[in-house]
């Protein structure tokens, strides 16, 4: 290992001195200020002027027309209730189904490496198979969803995608099905952080399934479940391929959450000021989930200590 | 809901119930895979004409007409470009980064983490609207070097929370002795540190390259040239193209997931430890 007998100045103040940390970050800094920095100082100037297909003479009139249309548009408001329903229905989804998993895998001791890996496969299925395999299956006529329920007495057929009753729903149940294993892990993680002392003074104690379930398996899941529902809410918000690739956002705007109108706005209507305002509401409610997530940290920030 | 008693030896009812709960549950979650290779191995148009459960006809011919009568294989070629240049770029750019998050005292420390860890959670549809904007201006659209800028800005937090995560793994001890004995910061981080680190930097490679593969929104809007797509974009696009052909579609999703699915498979413990990294801790 090459140590510096003689250490030269460069040596001493930024290889081994008080800007050596700045040196180490800033391969990083650069990048991130390129591809991340960059374009939201671009988003917040877009968003003050007029760059649109549709008023192509008004570039470079710069005001804060996008924002009182932000906040005049019904349709910003309909795309966050869309959004907070999806969210809402891939945070009930997906817990109920990996809360469920986890408790059945919690102690299999035979064959337990295959159970987890049967709950495990849909997360390695990239969101655009998820898209096509579920519009496949969702499909109105042949579909074979159309098939299975018909073993479901009082639930008919449905044109799945195209219905504006069922579209939100069909894509969240796309979205759990290809998210829930991100969930069942931290919920394996969680049970099996639960002290098995709990249970046997329960079991002494003649507390029944459904007793031990509900006063010491929920309750000690209490950080961890909260945990989940922040980062399952956040890729909620940020889910893209499954809807753009099975609705678009339609049938008639049931499917367009804020990141669908986003991108809809700068590519379908080409209102690039305008999407890019939207994309900055996006961001604000983004971080407003990070702040969320970052107060259940226990220890969050920096540990460093040398 | 069951939630048995460890410590006491379940009742066989008890375990039935579990284990026919794990197949009931298990078959719902697998069905989506099986129905794809059903759908892929049936002829070219008969998709919608299965009446049972069960393949019918079985047939590759889906999978030969995706590599003879569609570029599958130029956009997979494309995938493993972008995708290896991406990754590897940002563990070069991201590594020192998260070792000085994990080992150094600076000012800005925590900001930063928290800045890193906001670039990762927001919508990366906010970013391409302006992208989309500074590549028109710069000239990169439509460009294999635009489409790794736009993952880099993907798998770059991604590189830097997994390479603290690791190094705050690796005890300290080697690194102190080293300094000790007259090496410097810089040379403690790469003769030391950085070795130790080679099979979590595998796994962020590996990690940043599933990112990058599975991208679909960066590399739909900022390519439009049909022999510069990726492998997701190009699948995506037969749902448009044919939507009437189902069997297609089904025989290119199997042949783009597989490889991730192997993978994965292959690397499951530092994966699903990559991802909780910096979740639970």
């Amino acid at each position: 290992m090459p140590s510096s007998r003689r250490p030269s100045r460069f040596s001493r103040v930024v290889l081994d001195g008080p800007l050596f940390p700045f040196l180490m970050i800033l391969p990083a800094l650069i990048v991130l200020g390129l591809v991340i920095g960059l374009p939201i100082l671009e988003a917040l100037r877009l968003s003050f002027d007029t760059i649109a297909l549709r008023r192509p003479a008004m570039a470079g009139t710069y005001g804060f027309h996008n924002y009182l249309k932000l906040f005049t548009d019904p349709r910003t408001y309909s795309a966050l209730w869309l959004s907070c329903l999806y969210m809402a229905g891939t945070v009930v989804g997906s817990i109920i189904l990996a809360l469920t998993a986890a408790l059945l895998t919690r102690r299999v001791v035979r064959f337990s490496g295959l159970t987890r890996l049967i709950f495990l496969l849909p997360w390695t299925v990239p969101a655009v198979v998820t898209a096509l395999v579920w519009g496949v299956m969702y499909d109105g006529n042949f579909g074979v969803i159309n098939r299975l329920i018909d073993f479901i007495p009082f639930i008919g057929g449905h044109n799945w995608l195209v219905e504006r009753q069922t579209a939100l729903a069909s894509l969240i149940v796309a979205q759990v099905w290809n998210e829930f294993p991100m969930a069942y892990v931290f919920f394996l993680a969680g049970l099996k952080a639960i002290p098995d002392e709990l249970y046997e003074a329960a079991a002494i104690d003649r507390a029944n399934a459904l007793q031990q379930f509900l006063f010491i398996t929920l309750p000690q899941l209490r950080y961890i479940m909260a945990v989940i529902v922040i980062l399952v809410m956040i890729m909620g918000f940020k889910s893209f391929p499954i809807i753009y690739i099975l609705t678009g956002g339609g049938p008639a705007g049931a499917t367009e959450t804020l990141t669908i109108l986003t991108y809809n706005t700068a590519f379908r209507s080409l209102d690039f000021s305008y999407a890019a305002t939207l994309g900055i509401l996006a961001v604000l409610a983004s971080i407003l989930l990070v702040l969320g997530y970052l107060k259940l940290l226990p220890r969050s920030g920096n540990e460093g200590t040398t | 809901m069951t939630a048995p008693s460890p410590g006491m030896s379940a009742s066989p009812l008890a375990l039935a119930l579990r284990m026919s709960g794990i197949v009931v549950l298990g078959l719902m979650v697998l069905f989506p895979i099986y129905w794809m290779i059903v759908v892929a191995l049936t002829p070219t148009g008969f998709g919608r004409q299965i009446t049972t459960f069960l393949p019918q006809t079985i047939t590759l011919d889906n999978f030969v007409s995706l590599f003879t009568a569609r570029p599958m294989a130029r956009w997979i070629g494309n995938s493993i470009i972008v995708a290896t240049l991406s990754s590897a770029l940002s563990l070069v750019f991201g590594v020192s980064c998260g070792y000085a998050l994990s080992r150094l005292r600076f000012r800005g420390a925590s900001l930063l983490l928290i800045a890193v860890l906001a670039t990762q959670m927001m919508p990366a549809t906010s970013i391409i609207v302006p992208l989309y904007m500074l590549f028109r201006s710069w000239g990169l659209l439509d460009t294999m070097q635009g489409m790794v800028a736009g993952h880099i800005s993907l798998v770059v937090p991604l590189a830097i929370w997994m390479s603290k995560g690791f190094f705050d793994s690796i005890p300290r001890d080697l690194e102190h002795a080293a300094r000790i004995d007259g090496c410097t910061h810089a040379g403690a981080f790469f003769f030391i540190a950085l070795p130790l680190a080679a099979p979590g930097l595998a796994a962020i490679f590996i990690y940043g390259f599933v990112t990058s593969w599975h991208d679909f929104l960066f590399s739909h809007t900022l390519v439009t040239s049909q022999e510069l797509w990726t492998a997701a974009n190009g699948i995506a696009s037969f749902r448009g193209e044919y939507f009437t052909l189902q069997e297609m579609q089904m025989a290119a999703a199997l042949v783009f997931a597989l490889p991730v699915v192997i993978v994965f498979f292959i690397m499951q413990r530092w994966i699903v430890s990559g991802a909780l990294a910096g979740a639970v801790r």
